[in-house]
């Protein structure tokens, strides 16, 4: 029997992917190979992957947000922030729960990204959390890393922006319906944190005395004001997407330098190099998949999947379902750009025949994805927390279960109930 | 060259590297501010700022590949690589790595081509030769070639082989 050059293609990339080489360098290695076995123009590998970075002007929001993210870090804004929801929430049982759940929510509307809500909300509120033995630590990192998948789901989003990429759907209608997706699971998260706080009696933070409150929201106010700036910004036509990235970094590099005065010239030197550094991974991971999903579609493999999902006949929910159950999997081994970037793709047109809405379908598997970031044992947000408090991972996991459950069972509504991606992007003129 | 003078020269290379790629990232930055500005504020549009940003994206990516990145800050799947003994993780990355660099030396004298073809065309507004802008796939190809036999040589000398931190907080201060 001979197998196939794309056969080869593919074992060749789960082998030095499993061997341990860099997930984007296997693609690209991989597609070479097959390039030299069909017989096709070795250069088309570096001539892919330099005409899609070019050309794909969309993932500069990418670089962007990483940099709004990192300032936003460094700059006082999230201690600030973290004060003012200790005023809203603190005073429940599970306060500093609340406030973890409440702050990212509030964070989400200015980052993209998981990891970076979770190191930089997570830097202060898990010391908050365990002084004293307040909360035990395993919970706080728990809840830290769940809190944190809020983040690319509320816009603005560092996946969505991926996956507009390879669906060619409007990123500003998919940033919309992630806006009650995100609230939902805030929600649900709160849901959790309030029983399991009752049940472990944990503390109540002594109210802010009333005098401290307007001094508190003043201070916060630059800060709460970046998640108006960006929607009035992209929603009122004055910027796209990835100009909004622009001026979300604008912002924070400006409110830590002028109005919060905490950021130096030397701090903003490291916020550039350690924001090139996250850009150049995800960068390498995308010029992977740009020659490796040309490869795959000159193999006409998103046709053949269609074709093979035809055969069974699926409703559109069946097949949202399957979909639900293929990712869920997955997402516990890959990461999620790497999910996102080959899976997805293959999974597009099928979506498309079976009627299934492209920006329902990916708010969907933007969530679905997220969840992965918290499986073990590929979830990226675990091992974050866990190298940021020490913590074995299995003692985090455990704690994570309950919010991990409350996700998957979102996740569910979001699958079955299309309205409640759909209902504010049609609220905005979204047509489908 | 002694080893330690070899070492601090490494460090110096890798500072300057530093340098160009935060360079890189502030133009793109800045570019993308004077688009808005000019285009919302001015109501002027500047060609030349989505090139700028454009090709700092290209380079920030390639540059980085080559020289920025460490071992840990990759994305990699390790799963099975962190569980097997040091020996194992020795032949891993002498089988990785020697089919990586054959594979990047079979298709560079291609690559070299397509580079050198590319001087016809220049780009839109600041009329550079993509030659030029391109020549960084080839620096990124010949480091990553050299990189990968170094990763090779040193596992086989049993020096050294990748460690396996998943996540340092790469991305964030």
């Amino acid at each position: 029997m001979t197998l196939s050059p794309f056969t080869l293609c593919v074992v060749i990339l789960v082998v030095l992917a499993i061997l341990g080489l860099p997930i984007g360098l296997s693609m690209i290695c991989a597609s070479i190979f097959y390039l030299l076995a069909a017989h096709l123009d070795l250069s088309t590998a570096a001539e892919q992957i330099l005409n899609g970075l070019f050309n794909s002007y969309v993932l500069l929001a990418v670089p962007l947000f990483i940099l709004a993210a990192d300032l936003m870090n460094s700059g006082s804004l999230t201690d600030r922030l973290l004060k003012f929801c200790l005023v809203l929430v603190g005073r429940f049982r599970g306060g500093l729960g609340h406030v973890n759940v409440v702050a990212n929510i509030i964070f989400a509307g200015m980052s993209g990204s998981a990891i970076a809500d979770a190191v930089g909300i997570g830097r202060i509120i898990i010391g908050m959390m365990t002084r004293d033995g307040r909360y035990p630590v395993g919970y706080a990192a728990a809840i830290t890393a769940s809190a944190a998948i809020i983040g690319p789901i509320i816009p603005p989003s560092i996946p969505m922006v991926v996956y507009a990429l390879v669906s060619d759907t409007s990123i500003g209608y998919l940033f919309l319906g992630g806006v009650v997706p995100g609230l939902m699971l805030g929600i649900g998260f709160m849901v959790i944190n309030t029983i399991i706080a009752r049940r472990r009696n944990y503390p109540v933070e002594p109210p802010v005395p009333l005098r401290d409150i307007p001094r508190i929201t003043r201070d916060a106010f630059p800060a709460l004001m970046l998640p108006v700036v960006l929607l009035v910004g992209i929603y009122g036509g004055v910027m796209t997407p990835t100009e909004g990235a622009a001026a979300a970094a604008l912002y924070a590099l400006l409110a830590s330098t002028l109005i919060y005065r905490s950021l130096s010239f030397r701090q903003l030197y490291i916020v550039l190099l350690s924001s090139a550094k996250a850009t150049t991974s995800v960068g390498m991971l995308i010029a992977g998949a740009l020659v490796f999903n040309y490869v795959v579609t000159i193999e006409n493999i998103p046709l053949s999947v269609q074709h093979f999902i035809a055969g069974f006949q699926l409703t559109p929910f069946a097949f949202l379902l399957l979909v639900n159950a293929i990712l869920l999997a997955l997402g516990c081994l890959l990461e999620g750009t790497t999910v996102l970037l080959v899976i997805v793709p293959i999974l597009i047109p099928p979506a498309k025949m079976l009627g299934v809405d492209l920006v329902h379908f990916g708010v969907v598997v933007v969530v679905n994805i997220m969840i992965g970031l918290l499986t073990p044992p590929f979830g990226l947000l675990l091992f974050v927390v866990a190298n940021m408090t020490k913590q074995p991972l299995m003692v985090i996991v455990r704690e994570a279960l309950p919010f991990i459950v409350m996700a998957i069972v979102v996740l569910a509504i979001i699958t079955f109930v299309p309205q409640t991606v759909l209902w504010l992007p049609t609220l905005m003129g979204y047509k489908h | 060259m002694s080893s330690a003078r070899r070492h601090s020269l490494g460090r110096w290379l890798k500072r300057r590297a530093e340098n160009v790629i935060v360079v890189l990232i502030a133009i793109m930055f800045i570019s993308f501010l004077l688009q808005i500005g000019f285009r919302y504020l001015l109501n002027r549009p500047l060609g030349w700022t989505d090139e700028v940003t454009v090709l700092c994206w290209v380079w920030v990516v390639l540059w980085g590949a080559a020289f920025i990145l460490s071992d840990e800050d990759e994305i990699r799947f390790d799963i099975v690589y962190a569980q097997v003994p040091i020996s194992a993780r020795r032949a891993f990355t002498v089988i990785s790595s020697v089919a990586l660099v054959t594979l990047f030396a079979i298709s560079l004298p291609a690559t070299w081509g397509y580079v050198l073809f590319m001087k016809r065309e220049k780009s839109a507004y600041l009329g550079m030769r993509f030659d030029f802008l391109y020549s960084i796939y080839l620096i990124f190809a010949v480091v990553v070639m050299i990189k990968h036999a170094r990763l090779a040589w040193r596992a086989l000398r049993g020096i050294a082989v990748p460690g396996t931190k998943v996540v340092e907080a790469a991305d964030t201060p």
